[in-house]
């Protein structure tokens, strides 16, 4: 190599490295949770926001599961190191808004840097559940889902019945005719969020004291009730005869046979949809959440699943600018419509959702409005969310009593007297942390 | 301890210092900082915490839950160190008995030694598969069905068996090898004393490796409480729900899962006072036998 | 009384006569163990040859090893992660390093604290061995917050120090060599002595050279100990290019129950193959030091 080409080469390195620090952007991290395909459209969306603007530059970091993102998150506040933005999902929300300091809200976030905020411009269904008391929103919601009830199309024209509305038409008509068709009537993927969770605030019924826990003091869990009791009988009685199949607490588990088109109806979330188009083996479709008629005639809107993005505190107010541009830029009508296309989950803005309808998009799948659909719902005072402590244990002991009830190791009655239990002391603790 | 060493006095002060601040950096200080972790109920964040003294050792006694736990962790433990250790003193004992292909079955019966726990429950999930697994299908040929992850029992089994399997080798090499240091002049002369082969191996073998066999069973306990960590979440996949669970699994759950520091800790605490008890007692019994041969 | 049952005629028979009904069934037995051992790992090994959707639907299967490249090739090669960092090549780098350095480290440290408690007249020699013995049996899992804390608050995260060091922070090694050391003939240390030799000539003349057998046993079993290490270095690790690959596989089967994509089982096997081969080879060629320092730990 020539002294020229030497020459050449080292003012190219000279001009790139200042250029690069006249232009010295302003760098964020945002750790999250979305592996696998979710965690590509992650890296896209970051990568697009880095390319259409020159000043901030994000980088996401995948943590591992929600607990995992979560727990390393929270090390990482204790020891000053926290990242931007901390993706948080639905169970562990009362950990990080209860530790007030640890965040900024996001409401706050985004009018100290001049960008509009408009509770109102997003999907009645996600407003409150990151909010706190008094309504503000805390943490922007991202990936929001919901539960909703897919069904095999094939299997239904077979057995000559139509989606259940209420579960006791799924008992009487369409459970019946699956079986004697040859297949499993009923498989689910999340007995707390779809049986509990989403059973209160489908059926506006209160989960727990103290407006669902929003409220400042104690909270205590109101989930020893008859009317989920009853549900959990008749869950438990289904699987007996052969109406209702449950394949564990793993998620994959239960969905898996109905990709393989052994199952005829199958509740999993409105974000399953993006998945089930690659995997399924039969065409499908879904439809609202079923309630039970004997608990109510007027069904309202269910919770919002998935997680939110939070802006940790103490950091400096550039790098604060830079995640409030990068809110803005992700809750930008494209952006949602993309991640709303591309992984299933719902469109948190109105202005996306209308964007997606114009498109037509909803006419070639009807199925992928099933979930804004619902989280549109009439609403009702229970139906904003639910806001408890120590809540990822409090989901642990749920599934560990159901999945008892339904091996039969435990009676309906002892496993929600153990949960009630169990899960108020869990309350009473959390309290206490906070003191 | 040696009578004959050395007289100075900073040369063995700055051997052992760099292990002693090691140890008092990621060891002791930490240990401590658990222990006072445990009499608190304190926010993760760290923004607000209630003294409860010995609250929350009281509250995990009190729960049946807890109880539970520590049961099925004293029923794992003891099944897979007695199916490891049995089955490698089976193998140990056949393997240094037969006169050719001892080296080619002690290569072939120990490389499993060096398989992750973790990597171990992967392949474990894949072999006792809901419906698929080759475990999970050959059980249903005698007409059972397995279900990992539904029924207790089944995922119970299934972590045995895959912690038996990642055990095996390390006892078995410690038994091929007690058995091989045992002189032939002895071998030979219990040949002649002791006409059952049975009768042999209770009688003189078996003593001989009883040393090697209490080590093992420390060693088995150990791993059976601490090691089968990261094969455990393999096998529920991260989610507990109705499936069994170790003590050490309970610690991560409620302090990682569910960031109650304060229960976590007080865990973390009972399981150091078990093991300290569990060192002292091995002490106490080593020592001994040092003196004994 | 049937000949095989009489342990003088055995004995005295078993060069004549090999193939005795006895030594069939050792071997059936012996046979039996080794498939045991190895049939899992075999089967997961032809499971890699398959597709994704047909691991998917149908499980483990002998395959005619279609897939075997193109998911080995993803194993190593694909990038994963926001900065393309993460492939399987970097993380078995860094799996290397951690294993090794590891190694290193548990030797250097332990074999200096054993000497010092052993050949020493000090009297708070048996206080320093306890202080150290305590940590031996306490697993880095059940303090490991606080550990993370400290270490964090040394900005030690996503380097190798941090996380290697505090995985060293336990005895094993130690007290390894301290059973060795009392193993030696005490006559040993008189002779230098009277020979005039010092401490320091002494530990690098004698005592290295006579350990070299453990040194080498306890080398391969922390190095397979440290390579085989996942929760701390995915608490300490959040640099993608720091991943080692006992934690990559962790990140890959838990996609598999997200849900929402075909799981990718022929790249998690592979990688679970990768990440198991180099510590099984390394146990195996080194089998005779291994068993042997082992063994001589346990004196």
């Amino acid at each position: 190599m020539s002294k020229k080409n030497l020459l050449a080469i080292a003012s190219m390195a000279l001009g790139l490295t200042l250029s690069s620090s006249a232009f010295a952007q302003t760098q964020i991290t945002w750790w999250h949770a979305m592996g696998g395909a979710l965690g590509d459209t992650v890296n896209e969306i970051a990568t697009e926001f880095n390319a259409s603007q020159s000043e901030f530059e994000i980088t996401p970091v995948f943590k591992g599961t929600y607990e995992e993102a979560l727990t390393a998150g929270i090390a990482a506040f204790r020891a000053g190191e926290q990242p931007n933005i901390l993706q948080v999902f639905d169970a562990g929300a009362a950990t990080v808004i209860g530790a007030k300091g640890a965040t900024v809200p996001v409401q706050d976030l985004l009018s100290q840097n001049g960008i509009d905020f408009n509770i109102e411009d997003y999907i009645p269904g996600v407003r409150y559940f990151y909010a706190d008391a008094n309504g503000k929103m805390i943490g922007m919601p991202f990936n929001s889902s919901t539960p909703i009830m897919y069904y095999n199309v094939e299997a239904l024209e077979k057995a000559g019945v139509t989606p259940p509305k209420t579960w006791e038409e799924f008992e009487s008509v369409t459970a019946p005719a699956l079986k004697a068709a040859g297949f499993i009537p009923l498989v689910q993927s999340h007995l707390p969020w779809e049986f509990t969770e989403n059973f209160f605030s489908r059926h506006n019924l209160p989960f727990a004291t103290n407006d669902n826990g929003y409220g400042d003091g104690e909270t205590k869990i109101l989930v020893n009730t008859p009317e989920i009791k009853a549900q959990f009988a008749s869950l438990k009685k289904w699987k007996d005869e052969g109406l209702f199949e449950w394949y564990g607490a793993g998620w994959n588990d239960n969905q898996k046979p109905f990709e393989e088109g052994k199952v005829g109806l199958w509740l999993g979330s409105s974000g399953s949809f993006g998945g089930l188009q690659k995997t399924a083996t039969m065409p499908f479709s879904a439809t609202f959440l079923p309630y039970w008629e004997a608990v109510t005639k007027e069904p309202t809107q269910t919770f919002i699943g998935g997680a939110a993005l939070f802006a940790m505190s103490g950091k400096s107010a550039e790098e604060n600018k830079a995640t409030a541009e990068f809110f803005r830029y992700m809750s930008s009508p494209e952006v949602q419509l993309k991640w709303h296309k591309q992984t299933g989950y719902v469109p948190i803005t109105n202005a996306a959702y209308e964007m997606a309808k114009a498109e037509g998009y909803y006419k070639e799948q009807p199925a992928a409005e099933v979930g804004i659909q619902q989280l549109s719902l009439p609403a009702g005072e229970n139906t904003k969310g639910y806001r408890m402590g120590f809540y990822v244990q409090i989901r642990d002991v749920m599934n560990r009593e159901y999945g008892r009830i339904l091996t039969g190791e435990t009676s309906v009655d002892e496993a929600f007297a153990t949960i009630e239990k169990e899960a108020n002391e869990l309350l009473e603790r959390f309290n206490k942390t906070q003191g | 301890m040696k009578r004959a060493g050395f007289n100075l006095l900073w040369l063995p002060i700055v051997l052992l210092a760099p292990q002693l601040v090691i140890i008092g950096v990621f060891f002791y200080w930490p240990a401590l900082y658990a222990i006072r972790s445990s009499f608190y109920l304190e926010d993760p964040f760290g923004f607000g915490s209630t003294f409860v003294g010995a609250g929350n050792y009281i509250d995990l006694f009190s729960s049946a839950q807890y109880l539970k736990v520590a049961v099925f962790t004293v029923g794992f433990t003891g099944l897979v160190t007695f199916l490891s250790l049995s089955i490698a003193l089976v193998l140990a004992v056949k393997a240094d008995k037969i006169i050719r292909g001892t080296r080619v079955y002690r290569t072939l019966l120990m490389w499993v030694y060096a398989v992750a726990p973790p990597v171990a429950g992967f392949i474990g999930v894949m072999i006792f598969y809901q419906g698929n697994g080759p475990m999970t299908e050959l059980l249903a040929l005698f007409g059972y069905e397995f279900r990992l992850g539904v029924n207790y029992y089944d995922t119970a089994a299934a972590m045995v068996a895959v912690a038996t399997w990642n055990h095996i080798p390390v006892n078995f090499i410690f038994f091929l090898s007690g058995l091989q240091s045992i002189p032939q002049s002895v071998k030979e002369a219990a040949m002649i004393d002791n006409r059952s082969g049975a009768g042999r191996f209770w009688d003189i073998t078996f003593p001989l490796l009883a040393p090697t066999a209490f080590f093992l069973l420390i060693i088995n306990i150990t791993y059976a409480l601490f090691d089968t960590f990261g094969m455990i979440d393999a096998l529920v996949k991260g989610e507990p729900g109705n499936n069994p669970m170790t003590l050490v699994y309970k610690v991560y759950v409620d302090g990682f899962r569910g960031n109650d520091l304060g229960g976590s800790s007080a865990q973390s605490v009972i399981l150091m006072v078990l093991v300290l008890v569990l060192t002292v007692f091995q002490f106490r019994v080593m020592d001994r036998r040092i003196h004994y041969t | 009384m049937t000949a095989a049952a009489d342990p003088v005629l055995v004995a005295t028979s078993r060069v004549r006569r090999k193939l005795s009904w006895q030594t069939i069934a050792d071997h059936a037995i012996l046979i039996a163990g080794s498939l045991l051992m190895i049939l899992p790992v075999f089967a997961a090994f032809m499971t890699i040859g398959a597709s994704d959707v047909d691991i998917s639907r149908h499980g483990m299967q002998f395959t005619d090893g279609s897939h075997l490249a193109e998911n080995f090739s993803k194993a190593l090669f694909i990038q994963g992660g926001f900065t393309g960092a993460i492939t399987g090549s970097t993380m078995l780098l860094n799996s290397f390093i951690l294993g090794i350095g590891f190694a290193i480290g548990k030797i250097v440290f332990g074999m200096m604290a054993a000497y010092a408690i052993v050949y020493f007249r000090l009297r708070f020699a048996t206080f320093a061995f306890w202080v150290i013995f305590t940590t031996l049996l306490l697993p880095l899992e059940v303090r490991i917050l606080p550990t993370y804390e400290v270490v964090h608050g040394m900005g030690l995260i996503n380097t190798y120090t941090g996380l290697i060091v505090p995985l060293v922070a336990s005895a094993t090694a130690t007290f390894f060599f301290r059973q060795f050391f009392l193993s030696i003939p005490e006559e040993l240390v008189e002779a230098a002595r009277i020979d005039g030799a010092g401490p320091v000539k002494f530990f690098i003349d004698i005592l290295v050279p006579l350990s070299r057998t453990m040194i080498a046993a306890i080398f391969i079993i922390m190095f397979v100990y440290g390579w085989n290490q996942y929760l701390w270095p995915t608490l300490i690790t959040t640099d993608e290019a720091m991943f080692t690959l006992v934690r990559g596989i962790k990140q890959i089967y838990q996609s598999i129950d997200g849900g929402s994509d075909i799981p990718e089982f022929g790249r998690a096997l592979a990688l679970a193959f990768i990440a198991i081969l180099p510590p099984v080879l390394v146990v195996v060629i080194f089998q005779s030091w291994f068993v042997k320092g082992l063994v001589e730990s346990d004196k």
